[in-house]
């Protein structure tokens, strides 16, 4: 049994564009067998619930001075260099 | 033949939008070249996520309602108006009967558009169509007209298109987002008032050497950006303004946070359906317009992280309830879009290129302008969601919110509102 990955995605209101991440990310997941538990924030809230994230998606900046990687998610959003955000979250996912 | 076609048609728009919406959407990610599992899936998630957001909208009136009206009775406070939150207002949108309509002639004037070079953006983000489409129910109700609903959806999202390219250099530099544009009417609602006022700002002289850390107000106010505490805070007020004995405070409160709490929960399911729809299209488009220099439309929603933004937010949190409180002719109660300002700032912000107190400024300005539209237009908007299936109970609630209450939105169903009954 793999141990869980908790990622954080966060955006403007934690309603629309994170939806849309969270997504594609479960689904990327889901085909590279990873299990993922994912929780969805506002981007204000992410400095209180990074502690014990394997991962920070948001599809905006995010404040400075926190320790978990950080993977811009706007990519699917806009549809340009979906793979390439793909292959970032992976081999951060995969590092571990 | 006719008419059995128009029964079936009245039929299902008797339906509700409940069962309508997830019927439409079913058809058309099948036209769009979905599996039907897939279709059929997305098609019944919108159903559960509409369902459960009217579930919210009645808990917040039925709870904030009779606090609304005791707080007139006492205090003499006119705030009799709910702000229900853009997420209601975004399903209450969808149940119009010609909303899904709007994805495809959104389309054709974003593709007829980019084919005549008239715009360079290409609108990808599909949900905020609701906007358009809001627009299109509001001028509907007005002039009794269902074409001229259409038709003032349509320019909506022409002239969304036309703000998105003349903004775009700005998300550009400020954001450094290239290649970004935001044809969100949200975000591009206040500019024609915002632009000038910010121009006039810039004669004051002193007014730039004015600063305050985006950082250290983050920290200090950070709690604005809370829904969950925000909305214990504000019910347990209203239940101490109206009134009311502890143990109904105790309940507003905790009645209140859970609003905010699960409302972007169910707007979050209500978009999961949504999702495989604007996938397809996005496909569509960018397999037609990829191979040119464009800007990807997108929900401003990627520009909130910026540290200013979120500052600038926080701080007209309190500034737009006290606004409410003094302002003559208000009759709004913020709530649920308190969570919608940094939408309503984030291209002002950038124009006004980072600096928080002039920010400030510009935003107090277009707070005060938001609750007096939002006032004027809840008339409507009440109608809107009785015409959903929203239930109000008995005495004359009524809603509104802050993030339709936009001045283009406004202009729209004003200016068409003159050709109409």
């Amino acid at each position: 049994m793999v141990k869980e990955k908790r990622i954080l995605v966060a955006c403007g209101t934690s309603i629309a564009t994170s939806t849309v991440i969270a997504d594609r990310i479960r689904n990327l997941c889901e085909k590279h067998n990873i299990p993922v538990k994912i929780i969805q924030c506002k981007v204000p809230e992410v400095r209180s619930l990074a502690e014990g994230m394997d991962l920070i998606v948001a599809s905006t900046r995010i404040p400075s001075g926190i320790n978990v990687p950080y993977v811009n998610g706007v990519s699917y959003l806009s549809g340009i260099g979906m793979e390439n955000t793909d292959q970032e979250i992976l081999r951060i996912l995969k590092e571990e | 033949m006719f008419s059995a076609v128009n029964e079936i048609v009245q039929f299902i728009l008797g339906l509700g939008a409940s069962v309508m919406l997830p019927i439409i959407i079913f058809i058309f990610g099948l036209i769009l070249g979905q599996k039907p599992s897939r279709a059929f899936k997305s098609g019944v998630t919108i159903g559960v996520g509409f369902i459960g957001i009217n579930l919210v909208i009645e808990l917040l009136v039925n709870e904030l309602g009779p606090a609304a009206t005791a707080m007139v009775e006492r205090v003499g406070l006119e705030l009799r108006i709910i702000d229900v939150g853009w997420p209601a207002m975004a399903s209450i949108s969808w149940a119009w009967a010609a909303a899904a309509l709007m994805f495809p002639i959104g389309l054709a004037i974003n593709a007829l558009m980019l084919a005549t070079k008239t715009t360079k953006t290409l609108n990808v983000d599909l949900w905020n169509y609701w906007q358009f489409v809001f627009i299109g129910a509001a001028v509907n109700f007005v002039t009794g007209s269902l074409a001229l609903g259409l038709i003032a959806g349509g320019l909506a999202s022409a002239l969304a298109l036309v703000m998105a390219d003349y903004t775009a250099p700005y998300v550009e530099k400020f954001y450094n987002m290239p290649g970004i544009s935001f044809p969100h009417i949200t975000a591009l609602g206040y500019l024609p008032i915002a632009a000038p006022l910010n121009k006039l700002l810039d004669k004051i002289p002193g007014i730039n050497k004015l600063y305050a850390d985006p950082e250290t107000i983050q920290k200090r106010f950070g709690v604005f950006g809370e829904p969950l505490i925000m909305g214990l805070l504000i019910g347990a007020i209203l239940g101490i303004v109206a009134g009311f004995p502890l143990a109904d405070i105790t309940r507003i409160a905790i009645s209140m946070a859970a609003v905010m709490y699960l409302m972007p929960r169910m707007v979050g399911i209500l978009m999961e359906g949504l999702i495989p729809i604007s996938e397809s299209a996005r496909e569509l488009m960018q397999k037609k317009f990829g191979g040119r220099q464009l800007y990807i439309g997108l929900d401003a929603a990627v520009a909130l992280g910026e540290p200013s933004v979120i500052a600038v937010g926080l701080l007209l949190v309190p500034i737009t309830i006290l606004l409410a409180l003094i302002l003559p002719g208000n009759q709004v109660l913020p709530f649920a879009d308190l969570a919608v300002i940094p939408f309503l700032i984030c291209l002002v912000v950038a124009f006004g290129r980072g600096n928080v107190i002039r920010s400030v400024i510009l935003g107090t300005v277009i707070m005060a302008l938001v609750l007096l539209i939002a006032t004027n237009i809840s008339d409507i908007q009440t109608a809107l969601a009785v015409n959903a299936g929203v239930d109000f109970p008995e005495g004359a609630t009524q809603i509104a919110n802050l993030d339709r209450a936009n001045f283009l939105t406004w202009v729209f169903i004003r200016v068409f509102g003159l050709f109409g009954k």
